[in-house]
């Protein structure tokens, strides 16, 4: 038993938005984008956030470990509550037991970061997710350049697949770019002014440090995670005597800066490639920088395979329609006519009694007839039993489309509206919202993966619903 | 030992308000309109009235809740008045109310009256609702359409037939009905369409496009009820009694599991197997002269013809298009146009359908007319393929 990482997981986000398409429609306005309009952006669908991308990280990490981490942190700048745990909703999806610390962290950049340089030296075992979903202003850097994605790491005691070698931190109010908490968008700074005062003095500080205490030379450093442009690797690895070539890929072509989710997603990549003996280094910045050292250990290739963020790099569809990805983020109000004026008013005591089965799609498995039901009841759909169910998660389960309809008429902010019956192990079948696929896509028979997903808004009452969703199986 | 309601009781009249986009009428029109032709029809005074039912779905987005809005309309001599509800099918659940309680001996004329004002949303649909505060979390917030359209994929998938066979049936269906409507003074929509008008119209949920729906519209019927006894008292001759009323309501099973695979509607299966038993009908294709389905939607229509056994599983498609529901078919359906041309205010329905039943048992359905019908069904079906109600009811001729 050694403590260090015992899992990673990351998630993008399928959609993606060609930076063409970005072009074409603001380029008008600002033709210096020119210079950014290659590759992709990864894009949050109208019902996916911070929260649901936290979620679906951490399934990627847990997923096959037989481990209920005693405490998660949810670390973000896009929380899309400033007060209502979001990170109890997460733990909630993730079937983990209520008996159990969460923790919300943001207010930085650097807020996973900031939580792994601390865990670096002990701990009880955590999960770390981290997530952002920034939106951008049209015609900005940031609308080329960001990204939305999230990513998680175990940390803990148990068959670490890479070890801490140390941590440093320092805090520099240099505002390269901030965001007021009732604001939509960040407001940035003069790059070369970030790089040379912020950048090129303060990280290689907490870099020399981190090595030093750890007896390590920079040159023995096998892979950095910078949270910074190609430009600023380029300039400090120039700068430490670093070669170039081992700075880990931004994911810049088709992903984009993903905020806190950064350098933990290039970790999770890193991790899901990387050899045994091969020393990480995780570099935050943001108002001073944070430094993690780490040493993969010859457990890691238990635990590559699936996970990390390639699978979903592969899983995605690419867009060139600019308008429906400012319309899907929310940046314009199309007129969806009288069904969109639906009060979606959520019985917040009715939903307190249902949490788990809404949060962790918890049904109902028959003790007497064994037969699964979603919602979970109090006689039997089978058998009609009375009392008779034990409370068990459909969510990992994979499910078979019964019957679906593409719906012109229900309002989505995402037309059609597709939804069907999906059926499961076991006798479940249950009728729900299909999201990630378009129209066409969905056949009778498919199987489906289900996705947390936000269900409606309350625009009234600036409140959200969750629910799952059958999507696209990865590839 | 209880014996059903086979020839106890016998409808003596019959009133129906022209459905449609009633601009010019608020809930209390329509009401009056369909209560005054059915008191005429009946020939009894209007204190002859004990009881009454009320059949209103929408409540404050149509005519309000509780007994108040039939007895006000019509201002009602305080008589004990029930407004019931079962979705889609509650019109036949008032219905089912006078006819129960003229059968127990309760009283000796009881009013029906089902009656819908949808045309007040400012929109071309039904009324956003909430679906309950657990339901809201999870379900799918679907329009009526979608919901029925599930049945398609289900059926094509089932019965291993090609989409488009279904798509040409379902177009038939609709065509039918509006050669049917198009003789009908009271439906909605009285113009004939082609086939290829529905094969080609805007999808609204795949597979059905605009003219496999039926319309929103505004409307009211309305039934007088007696015993049989009391109807031979009054000398009447020619008596339309009701032979079976029939309701199942979902318990879940479709939702919840497996058992069901989307592809029929099981509460109507079981509610007809009682309604059939209940009247004594044995060969349904041979003794049913007719029967008013719940076309909803084209496709619920073809499903439902396999429901009712009057085609085999996997046959309703080459069935209609043979024509065997056609006004010249084997069994017609729709005779008066169906909701297809009537649009469907919720409340109304299933007394709309019993009122074509009547006309055609009693010889009065004008260009309409069946040759010497005597045995009919309505069938009314509310919620969705996967949770619903569905009421079978038979209405014939006494001597039947």
């Amino acid at each position: 038993m050694t403590y260090g990482i015992l899992s990673f997981g990351a998630y993008i986000p399928p959609l993606r938005l060609s930076r063409q398409a970005i072009l074409a429609a603001v380029g008008w306005a600002v033709p210096s984008l020119r210079g950014m309009a290659a590759g992709e952006r990864s894009v949050a669908n109208w019902d996916e956030d911070a929260l649901t991308m936290a979620v679906e990280a951490g399934r990627d990490c847990l997923a096959g470990i037989d481990v209920l981490p005693p405490h998660l942190a949810l670390a973000s700048t896009t929380l899309p509550f400033a007060d209502r745990s979001n990170s109890g909703v997460v733990a909630d999806a993730l079937n983990l037991d209520n008996r159990m610390a969460t923790e919300d962290l943001a207010g930085s950049r650097r807020a996973a970061t900031s939580a792994l340089a601390r865990m670096a030296h002990g701990g009880p075992t955590s999960l770390l997710l981290s997530s952002d979903c920034r939106e951008t202003r049209p015609g900005s850097a940031q609308e080329m350049l960001y990204g939305h994605g999230a990513a998680a790491l175990l940390v803990g005691e148990g068959k670490a697949v890479a070890v801490f070698l140390g941590s440093a931190s320092r805090h520099e109010d240099l505002v390269d770019q901030y965001r007021a908490s009732d604001a939509d968008f960040d407001y940035s700074l003069e790059e070369r002014w970030v790089r040379e005062e912020g950048y090129l003095k303060i990280v290689p500080e907490v870099i020399e440090e981190v090595a030093k205490n750890a007896g390590i030379a920079l040159s023995e450093i096998d892979h950095v995670v910078l949270h910074g442009s190609v430009d600023t690797a380029r300039a400090l690895a120039k700068r430490l005597g670093i070669d170039v070539k081992r700075f880990v890929d931004t994911l810049g072509a088709k992903v984009g800066d993903c905020g806190v989710a950064q350098p933990m997603i290039m970790l999770a990549k890193v991790l899901a490639e990387a050899g045994v003996n091969e020393r990480i280094l995780v570099v935050g910045f943001g108002q001073g920088a944070d430094a993690i050292l780490l040493q993969t250990t010859a457990a890691l290739s238990t635990m590559q395979g699936q996970r990390g963020p390639q699978r979903y790099l592969e899983h995605h569809r690419v867009t060139d329609n600019y308008t429906c990805f400012l319309s899907l983020r929310g940046q314009i109000d199309i007129d969806f006519g009288l069904r969109s004026e639906r009060d979606n008013r959520t019985a917040l005591s009715a939903y307190y009694r249902k949490r788990r089965d809404i949060n962790s799609m918890l049904g109902g498995r028959c003790r007497v007839c064994n037969t699964l039901q979603f919602p979970r009841s109090l006689v039997c759909v089978k058998c009609a039993a009375s009392d008779s169910q034990d409370g068990e998660t459909l969510s990992n389960l994979i499910g078979r489309v019964k019957s679906f309809t593409e719906d012109w008429l229900a309002y989505t902010p995402s037309p059609p509206y597709i939804y069907g019956n999906v059926e499961f192990a076991d006798g479940a079948n249950i009728m729900l919202e299909f999201t990630d696929f378009t129209a066409g896509q969905v056949k009778v028979g498919d199987a489906v993966r289900l996705v947390f997903r936000i269900k409606d808004f309350d625009t009234k009452r600036n409140f959200r619903r969750y629910f799952w969703k059958p999507s696209p199986l990865l590839d | 030992m209880a014996k059903g309601i086979k020839d106890r009781v016998a409808i003596i009249g019959m009133g129906c308000s022209r459905f449609g986009e009633r601009w010019d009428c608020g809930p209390e029109e329509l009401i009056v309109e369909a209560f005054t032709e059915a008191l005429a029809d009946a020939g009894i005074d209007r204190e002859q009235l004990e009881m009454a039912w009320l059949g209103l779905f929408f409540q404050e987005q149509s005519a309000g809740k509780s007994a108040l809005p039939l007895s006000m309309s019509l201002r009602l001599p305080n008589i004990p008045v029930t407004r019931v509800e079962n979705l889609c099918a509650t019109g036949t659940e008032a219905l089912r109310g006078a006819v129960y309680a003229v059968a127990a001996g309760a009283c000796d004329f009881a009013l029906a009256v089902g009656v819908e004002k949808l045309k007040d949303t400012g929109y071309g649909g039904l009324p956003e609702r909430t679906k309950g505060s657990f339901d809201d979390l999870w379900l799918p917030n679907a329009t009526a359409p979608g919901a029925f359209a599930q049945l398609a994929s289900a059926y094509t998938a089932k019965h291993g037939c090609d989409p488009k066979d279904l798509k040409r049936a379902m177009a038939h269906i609709s065509y039918k009905s509006h050669q049917n409507g198009a003789l009908n003074p009271k439906a909605h929509l009285q113009k004939a369409i082609t086939e290829d008008q529905a094969l080609n119209a805007p999808m609204i949920a795949y597979p059905l496009g605009l003219y496999d729906c039926c319309g929103v519209s505004d409307g009211a019927a309305c039934a007088i009820v007696t015993s049989v006894e009391k109807a031979r008292e009054m000398g009447i001759k020619d008596m339309v009694t009701v032979k079976a009323m029939q309701l199942a309501p979902s318990n879940g099973l479709e939702m919840s599991n497996t058992a069901w695979d989307g592809s029929y509607l099981l509460t109507t299966r079981i509610a007809a197997e009682r309604a059939y038993k209940e009247a004594g009908i044995t060969d349904p294709v041979a003794q049913l002269d007719m029967t008013e389905v719940h076309d909803c939607f084209s496709v619920t229509e073809l499903v439902v013809m396999e429901d009712l056994g009057l085609s085999v599983p996997g046959g309703a498609i080459k069935d209609v298009l043979d024509g065997k529901f056609d006004r010249d078919g084997k069994v017609p359906c729709q005779i008066d146009g169906g909701l297809k041309c009537f649009g469907h205010p919720i409340g109304a329905t299933g007394l709309r359908m019993a009122y074509e039943m009547y006309l055609q048992l009693l010889g009065r359905a004008g260009k309409r007319q069946l040759k010497s019908p005597s045995l009919g069904l309505t069938h009314n079906l509310g919620g969705h393929p996967f949770r619903n109600v569905a009421s079978v009811s038979i209405l014939g001729l006494h001597s039947a």
